[in-house]
């Protein structure tokens, strides 16, 4: 995949996010659609993870591992926001609730951050092949809908107006193109890293499932459904290779 | 046909299996320093068992996907199924394991059952790896008895925090691994009948751990503490399981 096609896929890939902070009213259906969604994109995730895993393997094992390591202490550095990222659960997750809210400049500070450790996985996707990469884009605009709806819905409740509201969605969601023709034209230029990106990837992917995506889920439509769902998903894609 | 040590060679594959079956209790060690576990720490025993499992399951995929993606799938999908149908049933009765009853017991027996299916593949592995020679034989025994310890721990995990006993959870621990040395000696001497059906092995043992993770530990987890703890946490234990797999 070329720089400038990676470029205009994710950046399709952003609308999504725009279309998610739209939603924000948050009716019965928008919510339960979301959980979906976040559940299928949990799966999709996942299966690209161990796709993404085993091409890293193949490559170099050690550096793919510990280049895991060192994205899933990456991203959870990145989630370090004041904001709890919208997805809390239960139990413990609640206290972050009551912490004091962040400013509206930081929350899409915290959404662009979030956004730009994913665009290292679709960067990192995107050296290791073309269909792999477009498959990662593909699950990451249905992780934008999500996305954008949450942060659509923080920022109509202080006050925004829908369309701004959503401009400001897809604004924060550009760090993902932009990090991720980045990732791809480093990785280009020195191949050895691919392995390393490619083991970040996987921890990158494997903690946003588990922090954000799979809570969220959970509390929309109900555990049993959501695990057949990311099962379904994730073996699809590891079935099928992920298009590799 | 008789091993290094003089013994029958089915004897040894026999003692092999047997000896990764007890390395499986050495995972209720560490609890003997640990008395009582916090909600919070429960949570990141549940966690690291969460994340022991979706490892092991990454390296059975990777196994049986190098002996066919499609058997793999089907035996996944067979695994997640046999998972829904046990839960199922299980939702009807109320079983009891040592000091466990109720809900408790429901959640450790589903789990036990999950371990001990996986066994079957593992001891299939070690009776197979014996066909390739003895000394094949030994270093894949020696990999799965240091690999079975973590699986110890896991189960433990799961069952000290509900007031198991110590002994008991590592007789559970034991227990979930004895297909193994069942398993070992048939597969050896029909290896090359059993060697197609092991990817079908290898994915019914993926599914049922990815599943069981997602419908049990996982949410309960999620119960006690903060989500980005238990993403550190499952993360971390995953990738060193596959360290673990990859260099042992």
């Amino acid at each position: 995949m070329t720089p400038a096609t990676l470029l205009l896929y994710t950046l399709a890939a952003t609308l999504a996010a725009g279309l998610g902070a739209l939603l924000g009213g948050w009716g019965w259906f928008a919510r339960h659609a979301v959980g979906w969604a976040t559940a299928a994109a949990a799966g999709l995730m996942l299966g690209i993870g161990y796709v993404l895993l085993a091409a890293g393997q193949a490559i170099a094992p050690a550096p793919t591992l510990l280049g895991a390591l060192l994205g899933l202490g990456a991203v959870r550095l990145a989630d370090a926001s004041p904001r709890g990222r919208g997805t809390a659960t239960a139990g413990a997750d609640t206290a972050r609730v009551s912490s004091p809210p962040a400013t509206d400049a930081g929350e899409i500070l915290a959404s662009a951050l979030h956004s730009a450790v994913e665009g290292v996985a679709i960067g990192a996707a995107a050296g290791v092949g073309a269909p792999l990469a477009s498959f990662l884009i593909l699950t990451f605009a249905v992780h934008n809908i999500s996305e954008g709806a949450v942060l659509g819905a923080l920022l109509s409740g202080r006050g925004w107006r829908g369309r701004a509201a959503a401009g400001m969605a897809m604004l924060a969601r550009s760090t993902q193109p932009l990090v991720a023709v980045s990732v791809l034209f480093l990785v280009l230029a020195l191949p050895p890293l691919l392995p390393w990106l490619v083991g970040a990837s996987f921890g990158a992917l494997l903690y946003l499932i588990v922090a954000e995506l799979l809570p969220h889920s959970y509390r929309l439509a109900g555990r049993t459904a959501i695990a057949v769902v990311v099962c379904l998903a994730a073996g699809v894609v590891a079935l099928m290779g992920g298009g590799r | 046909m008789t091993s290094a040590f003089g013994l029958p060679i089915a004897w040894a594959v026999f003692l092999a299996a047997l000896v990764t079956a007890l390395a499986t209790g050495l995972g209720a060690v560490p609890f003997a320093f640990i008395r009582r576990l916090s909600p919070r720490g429960a949570a990141a025993a549940n966690a690291t068992a969460a994340g022991l499992m979706l490892g092991a399951s990454l390296g059975l995929l990777a196994e049986g996907v190098h002996h066919s993606p499609s058997r793999t799938f089907v035996g996944a999908a067979l695994g997640i199924g046999f998972i829904l149908i046990t839960q199922r049933l299980l939702g009807h009765h109320e079983p009891e394991i040592g000091q466990l009853t109720g809900v408790s017991a429901r959640r450790a027996l589903l789990f036990l059952v999950v371990m001990t299916v996986h066994s079957f593949a593992e001891g299939v592995a070690v009776g197979v790896s014996f066909g390739g020679g003895e000394s094949l034989g030994l270093a894949i025994t020696l990999a799965l008895a240091i690999h079975n310890i973590p699986e110890g721990l896991a189960i433990t995990a799961v069952m000290r925090p509900r007031g198991v006993s110590l002994w008991t959870c590592a007789f559970w621990s034991v227990f979930s691994s004895l297909p193994q040395p069942l398993m070992a000696v048939p597969a050896f001497l029909l290896v090359d009948r059993v060697r197609p059906a092991l990817p079908f092995g290898l994915g019914f043992a993926a599914g049922a751990m990815v599943y069981m993770v997602l419908i049990e530990i996982l949410p309960e987890a999620y119960d006690a503490a903060e989500s980005r703890t238990i993403a550190l946490l499952v993360g971390g234990t995953t990738v060193v399981m596959l360290l673990f797999q990859q260099y042992l």
